[in-house]
């Protein structure tokens, strides 16, 4: 609700005037029944004129009209102010989530964001719209044809009253007692997917362990509870048809019989039968619909919790200035550790302990060590996706905590270990970091990156088409382009985690050749599993267990460094052996 | 950006309404008592609600010539039995029965729909088991979830309100209309033709409605493509500082989608109330009309009233009816798509003469077996291979090279188009599926588990295994351990697709799961990532020990499980291209050489 209420707000006029429409409408819907009893009285009226008629004619005309525009302007207006709050909501959505860092955005998981941004809001708004068509109107309608009957007769205001009163309490509670039932009902169709879904996906183990009878039999009992269920909420809602079917007869009746004593009173007119049964047949039919609304409700409002939930989240890692810091010119470590301990915010051991080093200009930094090691986890407190927990990384000497995020990663290039390309061509996904890139550079970034070849064999080159997330290029073609991608913006800093992994030997060893002379300005550091990707770095920094074992270049290592001796004969043993 | 054209829609209109519409109704041949009783009641709700504001109209004429006499004459009004309290008493009655017949019918028709729902689920159900692998391959999970569930609930939804509705529709049109043609031709005729204005404004709308909503799809799944390609991609985005870009192209899809959806919207709400302004300007002039009359004295108040209110029993159905039929068309394309899954080419069935193989000993050989996915696509030819009991067989290549094409021919999940696969020189289709598959164990890479406990899991094979045993087979698999320190240790029920499981964990769940059927043959997938360097080694262990003594293949990434395999198949393109123990294909200095170096760089 609060989150409705807070989106609805901007709008306010559409709201007001979508609440003006509404009542416009309502009281149209009950004016013309009110003329139509009017009309009759005058014809019932001896000696009455013909122009009386045209007269009262003429204003249910009229009154049709603008109700009836109103009611048009009013649907355009709802429609208008639902869709806006829901393109508004998704914005702010979308706004919100690119401030979460890694692991928050993680602790929802892409698929259940995707689903609140897309499907989520889009139940969000159609429960909108229907509750202000449907579920609005209905008090208006209740108050408005209570006044007109009063209006005509007290007696006959009060039997209505009765009537409308009744209905409401019987669909009050039948209502009640229905939904939980219809909750109910959703997670049994909910359950009966799940098991269906099972059977579908895991058809080859079924079929492996011969199991398609008993899998037969627990799908049949879903399918069955499900129907039973149903049921019997068909019958709830048959049996409360049926109730608000025969009050309104009874209530026809009644009019009928009272109407002889209160016309001859003088308190009212033939033709007022017509209007008040009218009255009471549109409040029922109002109260109908909204039935159906408000059965969809409590679906709608546990997606607002679920985008509630997202808009609440407050950040792990957040801007703490938006000025930018003055750097150190001419800074020859680019980047550096300076003891840095970090440890997930869920967890109770740290992750990496005691990291100390510089990521100088010119020079290459590896690091290495088995999976688990926690060697992405040293790429990602780079780049402030996780926030250090002690010690303190800088960039050109500045703490990283202590500028805007943009300001660190404007420095940076990363290339990830599954690498990611946009739907769109090539040469878009390699300006990505520099939009003003020519087309040679282009070329160069791509020739650096061994990716050359491949392109320029395909048809449309760089403005060939890739698929959402690169999928219609193998791993390795993906890989390089996202190196190339990396090569075009020209940071000062290169993080290549296990970038080098999905390409095969000889491609590895002209890359990195490659890229030595396009680097000379550029610190480099490389996450790597393979010694052979890291033997001529100018540091090789060796994680174990989340902390460094052995600093240095790759003979040192050897000789003083016991684990890294052990990956180094590991790695290579096996195939000297079979030479 | 993705190609916004490409997305495919259900379509709405069935290819065959009267075939589709008979066969469903042949499921409601067993309610058959049930569906009798409701048309009466049907026809008698009809009929009464036709005729009561006929007879009201002499009523309303009665009463109210007692009420002119009264105010003539100055006495006190009274109702005398006669005629007016016996008349107004037998209306009471129409009213009740109407309401008794009405809810009648709504109440039985509570569980027909449902009924026959049920009745097709459970078809599906029994012909999930006897499609073959193939239709799985071929049709996205997503999509046959769709048959049973939303297109099914179409179609009862339909069954159950609409094609109710329609019939009483009719009905009312017809006996509404024909009171108030015998009442007065001309006013019908007024009627008449605002109705048919009232149609043709509906007409255009609807089609303008049904591009809209088209478009609205369109621009739906554009930003649910978008968001997904964010979503994902977003530690590029935020590396490369692209968080103001990649909103604003979120907001314009978002804009996108929010013009479409207004004008939809817009449009489904304006239908009605245009049909009520015509409506009620068609009111507004009959009414002058009938007044004048009245007037003159050409028609009773009664009448009129009741004219009054057969033109709003008419208007309703005739825009209810063409809303009915729009959607008893697209039920009816749905029950298609269910017939059609119904009628999908089934398994080949098995041999009528099975011989029976118990206790296998393993000795598994394929002699010169030729299969493609489609006939005229031959994607492997002529191969030929034999596992000796105990032998360990070991399956290498790319991804697409067939490895998971000879499991599925091995596992009978599809037939061979030539030559024949032997377990103890048995040819496996002279065996029932049930007698073949109870040779083998599978651990896949694609970890399948139930929701269900996890005891029950391990014994899925089994049901009727003890808690011992399960015990026993959790302790070969190495997971015993884990699962004890779980709150309710075996008896943990895994929902959520087993989120509160590992990859690797439920990896050692499917291992328990074979180990306790013990099967001759084992086929083993080895799991590649997201399994961290402990729980690899123990899964590793846990498929050693699995293997030992039993005929294995293994689909291979380790280099340890390749190198001492008795076999290796070394495939491309569907092809078994190499073959022989480790050392012979080093020495043969071909493609498996080739790919065994390129791993150590």
């Amino acid at each position: 609700m609060k989150l409705i209420l807070r989106f609805l707000k901007p709008h306010w006029r559409l709201c007001l005037f979508m609440i003006l429409f509404i009542i416009i409408d309502v009281i149209g819907a009950l004016i013309i029944p009110t003329f139509a009893a009017e009309m009759l009285n005058q014809g019932a009226t001896e000696g009455a004129d013909f122009s009386v008629l045209v007269n009262t004619c003429v204003r249910m005309l009229i009154a049709a009209l603008i109700s009836g525009v109103a009611t048009i302007l009013g649907a355009f207006v709802c429609s208008d102010l639902t869709s806006k709050v829901g393109a508004d909501i998704r914005s702010a959505l979308y706004k919100k989530t690119l401030c979460l860092s890694g692991s928050d955005f993680r602790s929802f998981g892409t698929a259940s964001v995707t689903t609140r941004t897309v499907s989520d809001i889009t139940n969000i708004q159609f429960a909108l719209l229907s509750s202000f068509q449907m579920l609005f109107p209905v008090p208006v309608i209740f108050i408005v044809s209570l006044v007109l009957a009063f209006r005509k007769d007290l007696l006959m205001g009060m039997v209505l009253l009765g009537i409308l009163l009744v209905i409401a309490i019987v669909a009050g509670i039948i209502m009640r007692s229905t939904a939980p039932m219809f909750r109910k009902l959703q997670k049994k169709l909910d359950r009966m997917s799940k098991v269906l879904l099972e059977n579908i996906t895991g058809v080859r183990v079924i079929r492996a362990f011969n199991k398609e009878m008993s899998e037969e039999q627990r799908l049949n009992h879903e399918f069955g509870d499900y129907a039973g269920t149903a049921i019997k909420v068909n019958k709830r809602f048959a049996i409360l048809d049926s109730i608000s079917f025969f009050a309104i007869n009874v209530f026809v009746i009644l009019v009928y019989t009272l109407s002889g004593f209160r016309i001859t009173a003088g308190h009212f007119q033939i033709g007022d039968i017509t209007a008040i049964i009218e009255y009471a047949m549109l409040s029922l039919f109002f109260l109908m619909m909204a039935q159906m609304v408000i059965l969809t409700l409590p679906r709608a409002l546990e997606c607002c919790n679920r985008i509630q939930e997202v808009l609440d989240f407050s950040p792990t890692i957040a801007d703490r200035t938006d000025k930018r810091a003055k750097e150190k010119k001419n800074c020859q470590d680019v980047l550096t550790f300076k003891n840095v301990s970090f440890r997930f915010a869920d967890a109770d051991e740290y992750t990496l302990k005691n990291l100390d080093f510089s990521c100088r200009r010119g020079e290459t930094t590896a690091i290495i060590g088995g999976t688990g090691s926690g060697k992405s986890t040293v790429a990602s407190l780079m780049m402030r996706f996780n926030e250090v927990t002690d010690g303190a990384v800088l960039l050109n000497g500045v703490d990283i905590r202590e500028m805007p995020q943009s300001q660190l990663r404007e420095h940076l290039s990363f290339v990830q270990q599954r690498a990611w390309l946009f739907s769109g061509t090539i040469a878009d996904n390699l300006r990505y970091g520099n939009p003003n890139a020519k087309d040679e550079q282009l070329w160069h970034a791509l020739e650096i990156a061994q990716a050359k070849n491949f392109v320029e064999a395909l048809p449309d080159k760089l403005e060939s088409f890739v698929a959402q997330g690169g999928t219609n290029f193998s791993g390795g073609q993906k890989q390089r382009l996202s190196i190339a991608r990396a090569l075009v913006k020209k940071p000062e800093l290169y993080i290549f985690d296990d970038s080098f992994s999905a390409l095969d030997f000889k491609t590895d060893a002209a890359l990195r050749k490659a890229l030595i002379p396009e680097t000379k300005e550029a610190a480099v550091v490389i996450i790597a599993q393979r010694i052979s990707t890291i033997l001529h770095a100018d540091r090789i920094i060796v994680l174990h267990e989340g902390e460094p074992v052995g600093i240095g270049k790759h003979d040192e290592l050897l000789t003083n460094c016991p684990i890294y001796k052990e990956i180094y004969d590991s790695q290579t043993k096996e195939a000297s052996e079979n030479e | 950006m993705s190609d916004k054209r490409s997305i495919k829609f259900d379509k709405e209109v069935p290819d065959n309404a009267g075939r589709t519409a008979i066969r469903l109704f042949g499921y409601l041949k067993n309610q058959r008592r049930r569906l009798i009783i409701v048309a009466v009641c049907i026809i008698f709700y009809t009929v009464l609600n036709v005729c009561t504001p006929y007879y009201s109209a002499g009523v309303i004429d009665q009463l109210f010539a007692t009420i002119r006499n009264c105010v003539s004459s100055g006495t006190r009004f009274s109702i005398e039995w006669n005629p007016l309290g016996m008349k107004m008493l037998s209306l009471f009655f129409m009213y009740i029965f109407t309401s008794v017949f009405y809810h009648f019918q709504a109440y039985l028709m509570a569980s027909v729909a449902e009924g026959l729902i049920l009745t097709l689920r459970k078809q599906i159900s029994n012909k999930l088991n006897k499609l073959p692998l193939r239709f799985f391959d071929g049709n996205k999970p997503g999509e046959i979830l769709s048959r049973v569930t939303s297109d099914l609930d179409k179609v009862s939804e339909t069954l159950q309100t609409g094609l109710l509705k329609l019939l009483t529709a009719i009905g009312t049109l017809v006996g509404a209309m024909a009171f108030m043609f015998y009442y007065s031709p001309l006013l019908t005729l007024v009627f008449l033709v605002f109705t048919v204005v009232s149609l043709l404004v509906t007409k255009t709308v609807a089609k303008k409605n049904l591009k809209c909503a088209a478009d609205r799809q369109r621009a739906l799944a554009y930003l649910t493509g978008i968001a997904e390609e964010y979503y994902t991609g977003r530690d590029v985005i935020r590396a490369y500082n692209h968080e103001q870009e990649s909103m604003d192209i979120v907001d314009a899809a978002v804009d996108e989608l929010r013009v479409a959806t207004q004008k939809t919207d817009f449009l489904t709400n304006c239908v009605n109330p245009l049909i009520r302004l015509l409506s009620r300007l068609s009111q507004a002039v009959i009414m002058l009309l009938a007044c004048h009359w009245m007037l003159q004295g050409r028609m009773s108040l009664g009448v009129v009233q009741a004219f009054f209110q057969y033109i709003n029993m008419a208007a309703e159905p005739l825009t209810e009816t063409s809303y009915m039929l729009n959607s008893l068309q697209s039920a009816l394309a749905s029950a298609e798509r269910t017939f059609r899954f119904l009628d999908a080419t089934e398994e080949v069935p098995d041999t009528s003469a099975p011989t029976s193989l118990e206790n296998a000993k393993g000795k598994i050989s394929f002699e010169n077996v030729s299969f493609g996915y489609t006939p005229d696509k031959i994607l492997m030819k002529n191969i030929s291979f034999t596992a000796e009991p105990g032998q360990k067989i070991a399956v290498v290549g790319s991804t697409g090279a067939g490895k998971t094409t000879l499991i599925n021919l091995l596992m009978q999940f599809y037939e061979v188009n030539s030559g024949r696969i032997t377990i103890d020189g048995i040819c496996t289709t002279d065996l029932t599926r049930k007698d073949l598959r109870h040779n083998f164990g599978m651990v896949l890479q694609d970890t399948w588990l139930f929701g269900g406990t996890i005891a029950e899991n391990i014994a899925y094979g089994r049901p009727e295994a003890t808690m011992e045993e399960i015990k026993a087979a959790a302790k070969a698999a190495k997971v015993d351990y884990f699962i004890r320190t779980m709150p309710q240790g075996y008896n943990t029920v895994l929902d959520n697709e087993a989120a509160n499981l590992s990859v690797g964990q439920r990896q050692l769940i499917t291992i328990a799961r074979v180990f306790l059927c013990n099967p001759p043959v084992i086929i083993l997938d080895e799991a590649t990532s997201s399994v961290d360097t402990r729980t690899e080694a123990e899964i590793g262990k846990a498929m050693k020990k699995l293997m030992s003594g039993r005929t294995s293949f293994v689909i291979a990434h380790r280099l340890s499980t390749i190198r001492d395999a008795d076999n290796i198949l070394f495939m491309e393109n569907g092809n078994i291209i190499e073959q022989g123990n480790h050392k012979e294909l080093l020495a043969q200095k071909g493609a498996y050489a080739a790919l065994y170096y390129s791993q150590f760089a």
